[in-house]
């Protein structure tokens, strides 16, 4: 273990500037994200709490441009865009979100692999940072890890009040800090200190779901018409909870051409949420607001661990802290029957 | 519990038991701290859970549309303009809704909170009138704030906070404090800039929009079936979030709801990215008030704004 | 700025088929003399102007725009140019608001009878708009380039 006292922090993240680009949060284009560090601002040193915009924004680009094409007579030329993935470093991802890549990554790399997304990954560095302050939506130790798990990130830093002990987790993550200047071994205080930090930050997560229960009822609830209608009353079928959702990765495709018949394929996210979504131009599966709201949810705590066996809900809160009518996922998961409907009741 | 609240839940029970309404939307109490939630039940125990705080911050009448039958409404006075609104466009009958109104005495707003006091919501203990202060506390400690400070911009110029249009007035008209000119501080900024100004600004706050379209889907002034944003031939925006189609998609969407836009604010509440999407629907009120005398909201039986005319109109513009 | 002054400003016309349209035609073949910086677009009615349609225009890159329609009582549909007056001083106010300069967006009555006057007002028009700088509004560098499309 590592250790890094908070002042020398700024000077580490500019000798990492000249391999990558450093991004940490920030407030300052009107809401939190991930921004490009702009070698002064260190506000995150001490209150890092989590951003609004999540870090999938950094592997999974709300407007990605796939390719250019040209016509030429009959035929099309395709020019794939971008080239190398830029090197990225992402300084102060919490938990959650970390794992949350590493949800979405299972996907990307599955069947077909998706060279757009797993390029940025492969050129970034995680660096984790516990939570301090857990947001009172946060229900994280719900799922197997907490705010201060060192896993899914290269290496991760634990407040300790003036300084930071730093699990490195991957050999990316040691590379990165051998030699460091201000990066010396944590003492057996330090660690001590660390481990009181991490069991505090725990403490402060309240919000609690029962994943052995739910993982039971929610197969049940499929056809429950009833329960989803009730449950989907509130909702107003935004795209707030996914598109800020770290693990939800939907998008959608769209050429954009000129007259001339040439023009570029880009991808932008997408969200299940829009009745559009399901569009097709005889039907649409999921017209009615309970569908929608049904698979969001079954995406998550039922497809996704019959898939790749694990739930795609890291517990960040974002969906209750963010939804304009606090739609909240937790109450939802608890309130699922404990049977099935019967048949009378099904759609 | 207030007396207010008693008398709402006895009410919508009441309501529910004879019959006289299929389904009441009000609010009950939110899963975070200092917030509220959208209850819409047919259930008369759901009563129970009705709430009136200075946090019931939905435009509920959103919800109209979709349930079916007669639905018994809490309404503030902006709410009730917005009922009065759908009425005008003919979305809704009148006899099919029954507007359970609750005099406002305007709505905290946290994130004003949230600035004073340099935390966030769920780090503060507690937030209550005290007079016409808004006592918070943080720790034991105790802080007050003049209500100009904590209210809402949209409560600050609304008016009026009482409903009008009503089948049932549940508590006192309470006096709430508006501030027109503060309400509209930043409109006052905007105004003083130059048009290529305005525009950098608008253009910068309009980079950050993720296109999630809950500004629209919280609306009730924005009720078409299909919005002009997701129509394919021709394409009118782009689907993807660029600041130009962004602020395409909210310019036109403003237009469209002048007149029947009543400032309830809640566009700017959902919006995730924090874009002053108020800044925007306060000053069309204000242009659709001076040009055409006209209030969204306030009359029934007017002819909505955009479906009237006067021979007589200001033409200065037109060569 | 000596560069804007130069330019050639590109307007689009939004024309109502039964008047001003008639009225462009006549300044045609009447040998009327006006700038050719105006494209026009022929619509049933100045009812028909949706401001979607004129923000569109400003958004592809057009300097101006016009929309024309019959003096007031002479609409063939008797009300369609009142209801787009509605529409027109509401979007031009608040497009304003947004920081769209007032020049962008012009409006005229111009009966069939009057190729004069829209000969007039295409000049005055033209005139107005290189008193500012070219639409940039839409573009990512406001230095030059049109924004896509
Ligand atoms: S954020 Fe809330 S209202 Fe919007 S789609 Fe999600 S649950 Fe529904
Ligand atoms: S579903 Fe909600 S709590 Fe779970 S990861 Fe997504 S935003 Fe976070
Ligand atoms: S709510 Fe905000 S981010 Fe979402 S579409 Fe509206 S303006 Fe854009
Ligand atoms: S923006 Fe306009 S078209 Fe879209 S829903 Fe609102 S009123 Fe309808
Ligand atoms: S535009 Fe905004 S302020 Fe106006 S009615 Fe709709 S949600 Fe309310
Ligand atoms: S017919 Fe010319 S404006 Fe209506």
């Amino acid at each position: 273990m590592k250790k890094i006292k908070k002042q020398d922090v700024p000077a580490l993240l500019v000798k990492w500037q000249q391999d990558f680009t450093v991004f940490a949060p920030s407030k300052k284009s009107g809401v939190s994200r991930m921004e490009v560090w702009d070698g002064q601002d260190t506000a995150f040193l001490d209150r890092n709490r989590n951003t609004v915009i999540p870090p999938k924004a950094n592997f999974l680009l709300n407007i990605e441009k796939m390719f250019d094409f040209r016509k030429e007579g009959g035929s099309y030329t395709l020019e794939p865009a971008g080239g190398e993935a830029p090197r990225q470093l992402l300084f102060g991802i919490h938990p959650c979100d970390a794992r949350a890549t590493a949800i979405i990554d299972m996907v990307f790399k599955d069947a077909y692999e998706d060279n757009y997304y797993l390029g940025r990954r492969r050129n970034s560095v995680l660096v984790g940072m516990g939570c301090t302050s857990p947001y009172d939506s946060c229900f994280c130790t719900s799922l197997g890890f907490g705010p201060a798990e060192a896993a899914d990130v290269d290496m991760m830093l634990t407040d300790i009040g003036d300084a930071f002990v730093i699990e490195e987790v991957t050999d990316k993550g040691k590379e990165l800090l051998a030699g460091a200047e201000g990066v010396t071994e944590a003492t057996a205080d330090d660690t001590k200190k660390a481990d009181a930090a991490k069991a505090a930050a725990a403490a402060k997560v309240t919000r609690k779901i029962n994943v052995e229960e739910i993982r039971k009822r929610i197969p049940l609830s499929f056809d429950d018409k009833k329960f989803w209608e009730k449950v989907s009353a509130k909702c107003v079928s935004c795209g707030i909870c996914t598109f800020l959702c770290p693990t939800c990765y939907c998008f959608d495709i769209n050429d954009e051409m000129l007259k001339s018949g040439s023009g570029a394929r880009y991808r932008n996210w997408d969200c299940c949420s829009f009745p559009l979504y399901t569009k097709m131009p005889a039907e649409n599966p999921r017209a009615e607001k309970w569908r929608r709201v049904r698979q969001k949810v079954h995406h998550k705590y039922a497809f996704y661990p019959e898939l790749f066996n694990i739930i795609a809900c890291t517990g960040c809160g974002r969906c209750i802290r963010q939804c304009p009518v606090n739609w909240d996922i937790t109450q939802i998961l608890a309130s699922l029957p404990a049977g099935a409907p019967a048949a009378a009741e099904k759609k | 519990m207030s007396e207010t609240e008693q008398k709402l839940r006895s009410e919508a029970r009441d309501l529910l038991e004879k019959g006289r309404v299929n389904h009441i939307i009000g609010y009950e109490a939110g899963s975070l701290k200092f917030s509220t939630t959208p209850l819409i039940t047919s259930d008369k125990e759901d009563t129970d859970r009705l709430v009136i705080n200075p946090f019931i911050n939905n435009n509920l009448s959103v919800f109209l549309g979709e349930v079916g039958g007669k639905a018994g409404i809490v309404a503030r006075g902006c709410d009730a303009r917005s009922i009065v609104s759908l009425i005008q466009d003919k979305q809704l009958a009148r006899e099919d809704v029954f507007i359970i109104g609750v005099p406002c005495g305007g709505i905290i707003d946290l994130d004003k909170v949230e600035k004073l006091t340099g935390l966030d919501r769920d780090e503060i203990d507690d937030i209550a009138w005290q007079g016409d202060k808004a006592a918070v506390t943080i720790g034991g400690a105790r802080k007050e704030f003049p209500a100009k400070e904590v209210l809402t911009d949209d409560c600050l110029s609304c008016e009026p906070p009482d409903p009008r249009e009503y089948d049932l007035l549940i508590g006192e008209v309470g006096p709430l404090v508006t501030d027109g000119e503060l309400g509209r501080s930043k409109i006052k900024e905007l105004e003083a800039m130059t048009p290529e100004q305005r525009w950098e600004f608008w253009k910068s706050e309009f980079s950050r929009c993720i296109r999630c379209y809950a500004c629209r889907q919280v609306c009730p002034a924005c009720f078409c079936n299909r919005c002009f944003s997701e129509e394919t031939e021709p394409a009118w925006i782009s689907p993807l979030p660029r600041w130009q189609d962004n602020l395409v998609f909210q310019a036109i969407r403003m237009i469209h709801v002048a007149g029947r836009c009543t400032n309830c604010g809640e566009c700017e509440r959902a919006c995730p990215v924090n874009i002053p999407l108020r800044s925007l629907s306060k000053k069309m009120e204000e242009i659709v008030d001076e040009l055409f005398h006209y209030r969204a909201g306030t009359d029934k039986e007017a002819p909505p704004l955009m479906a009237a005319y006067q021979p007589e109109e200001a033409e200065d513009f037109i060569r | 700025m000596t560069q804007d002054a130069e330019y050639e400003p590109r307007i689009l016309g939004f024309l109502c088929r039964w008047c001003s349209y008639a009225g462009a035609d006549l300044a045609g073949t009447s040998r009327k003399k006006y700038p050719a910086n105006i494209r026009i677009i022929k619509i049933p009615c100045s009812g028909r102007i949706d401001p979607l349609l004129i923000v569109r225009a400003l958004r592809v890159g057009f300097d101006g725009v016009l929309v024309s329609g019959c003096h007031p009582g002479d609409c063939h549909y008797q009300t369609g140019n009142y209801r787009a007056r509605r529409r027109m001083s509401i979007t031009k106010k608040f497009l304003e608001y947004m920081g769209v300069e007032p020049e962008r967006l012009q409006a005229s009555w111009v009966s069939a009878s009057e190729g004069g006057k829209f000969a007039e007002v295409v000049t005055e028009i033209t005139s107005d708009l290189k008193q500012i700088s070219p639409n940039r509004l839409f573009s990512d560098e406001r230095d030059g380039t049109k924004a896509a499309q």
